[in-house]
């Protein structure tokens, strides 16, 4: 059974298409990277995936429902099974690492024993145990990146969607990042990458869609960042 | 403690200074609020005590003789319009022309009671009918002179409804900027809180859990803020009391003929501010959430 489904997503912005006609299915438990320059729109199948934008047509499936009409609450409970990792962390600076994690538990109301067991767990994952009083602007690039992997795992989603997270981190942490985010496929949750870091996509062979200029141009199994 | 108001008095402390400022600005909005009710409270009560004194005295001729005079007050004592009637015979008037000018003894000496004309001291349940009363009495036979003082009684009159309506104008101008202070102070929590709220939503945080802190933080300011200015006037009063200063009560234009103690009118009062506060808090929330919160 596929968890995501993309049929025909046409997206437009001020008359002009950001998606056009763009058909993709992802199963259970894979590693997806959707790559492509920018513009190509990427970031878009992100945004309609959380229910952030809605099409002009075509249909968003998660667990073979249509996430389109979905309000309100609906679309909260829906963002509680999809984790999202920003290219631009999206941290909170006034709030220490654990409780930049913690957020995430906060909004679904679980208790503080809750939150004082998940959050050092996850933590751990990402390999922050030590710096959980730190604050984010004691952190280097990749460490935040980290704790937004965690935060977004917090309350332990099916499908973990990382929108350009190599893109501001140096090679080193990006490799690291990587490592996380295999590991984390790898006990049973499924992973959507966007990213252009080619280096990444081409080391991990795992299944590649490629977009350009807003429609799909390859969908490859083990592929390449290039055709 | 529930979730929601835990998580506000989190918002409260984390911006205590903004929160204290907003605070002090809705007292401010209140106290002038309440001056306000006070004034027209004061001049409304000024105006009932003026118009229970007002009164139309309707003087006899002499061939009109007392058990007319009574028949008269017979008559009218059942009239709707009239909240009193009083006959003062022709001692009755010596009696009050001595009292009054008792220092003048040769006055004294060159007046009896014969001279003085009996009289019906007329008082209207409402000022406005003292006219047409005043009218009815001049066109019996047997009636010498009906006086009262319509001028001043209308003027007062004219002051105190101008007085009134402005009043109420000006108390719905200061709801209206109490509203907009709301606004204004949730929208600044807001936009020092837009990354925070974004990254709620994001992670799953329902519309009710990113709304009701701010909305609930409306309230409790407006609550706050109208509860200390009411203690204020609560005590004010207390103090007028202790004093006794209005000591024959305060009144306002909707109860008619009803003096409450000042204490218990300033309880009203901080009762009103109150709900207007939490009232205000809530509506003023609401807009600058539905209005100014996107994500």
């Amino acid at each position: 059974m596929p968890q995501i489904e993309f049929k025909k997503i046409t997206k437009e912005y001020a008359g002009v298409k950001a998606l056009n006609e763009v058909s993709f299915s992802i199963r259970d438990d894979e590693f997806v990277f959707i790559v492509g320059p920018s513009g190509a729109g990427k970031s878009t199948i992100v945004k309609l995936l959380i229910r952030e934008e809605l099409p002009k047509s075509g249909d968003v499936l998660f667990k073979d429902q249509s996430i389109l009409g979905f309000c309100g609450d609906e679309i909260s409970n829906l963002r509680r099974k999809i984790g999202i990792v920003f290219q631009d962390f999206k941290l909170l600076e006034s709030r220490n690492v654990f409780d930049n994690v913690a957020i995430a538990l906060e909004v679904v109301d679980a208790s503080e024993r809750e939150i004082k067991d998940i959050v050092p767990n996850v933590l751990s994952l990402v390999g922050l145990s030590s710096k959980t009083n730190l604050f984010p602007n004691q952190l280097s690039g990749g460490e935040k990146q980290r704790v937004s992997i965690a935060r977004a795992l917090a309350h332990e989603p099916d499908v973990l969607v990382a929108d350009e997270p190599t893109g501001m981190i140096d090679p080193d942490s990006a490799d690291e990042l990587m490592k996380i985010l295999e590991k984390i496929n790898s006990l049973g949750t499924t992973v959507v990458m966007c990213t252009h870091d080619e280096h990444i996509v081409d080391r991990s062979k795992r299944r590649v869609i490629r977009l350009d200029d807003g429609k799909l141009k390859s969908d490859t199994q083990k592929g390449k960042y290039r055709e | 403690m529930n979730s929601t108001v835990k998580r506000m008095m989190q918002n409260i402390k984390r911006e205590r200074l903004m929160s204290t400022s907003n605070i002090l600005v809705m007292f401010v909005t209140f106290m002038v609020l309440g001056v306000f009710l006070y004034v027209i409270a004061l001049s409304q009560t000024a105006f009932r005590y003026l118009e229970n004194q007002a009164q139309v005295t309707v003087f006899f001729k002499d061939d009109f003789v007392e058990k007319n005079i009574l028949e008269l007050k017979d008559k009218y004592v059942a009239d709707k319009r009239i909240s009193e009637i009083k006959y003062v015979s022709k001692e009755d008037a010596f009696k009050i022309f001595s009292e009054i000018n008792k220092n003048e003894p040769a006055l004294l000496e060159s007046i009896s009671a014969s001279i003085l004309p009996a009289s019906l001291e007329v008082k209207a349940k409402r000022i406005s009918d003292l006219s047409s009363l005043a009218e009815e009495f001049s066109k019996i036979d047997g009636v010498e002179e009906v006086r009262f003082f319509k001028e001043v009684i209308e003027t007062f009159r004219f002051w105190s409804t101008t007085a009134y309506i402005i009043g109420f104008i000006l108390v719905g101008i200061f709801m209206l900027i109490s509203y907009s202070i709301v606004i204004s102070t949730i929208r600044t929590t807001i936009s020092s809180k837009g990354a925070e709220l974004e990254i709620m939503k994001l992670v799953g945080a329902t519309d009710d859990y990113v709304k009701s802190p701010l909305i609930y933080q409306g309230v409790t300011f407006g609550f706050v803020s109208s509860l200390a200015a009411g203690i204020v006037f609560v005590f004010i009063s207390a103090v007028a009391s202790f004093f006794k200063v209005l000591s024959f009560g305060i009144t306002f234009g909707f109860l008619h003929g009803l003096f409450l103690h000042p204490i218990v009118f300033s309880v009203f009062l901080l009762l009103f501010l109150l709900t207007s506060g939490c009232l205000l808090g809530y509506l003023g929330s609401y807009t600058a959430v539905s209005k100014y919160l996107k994500y």
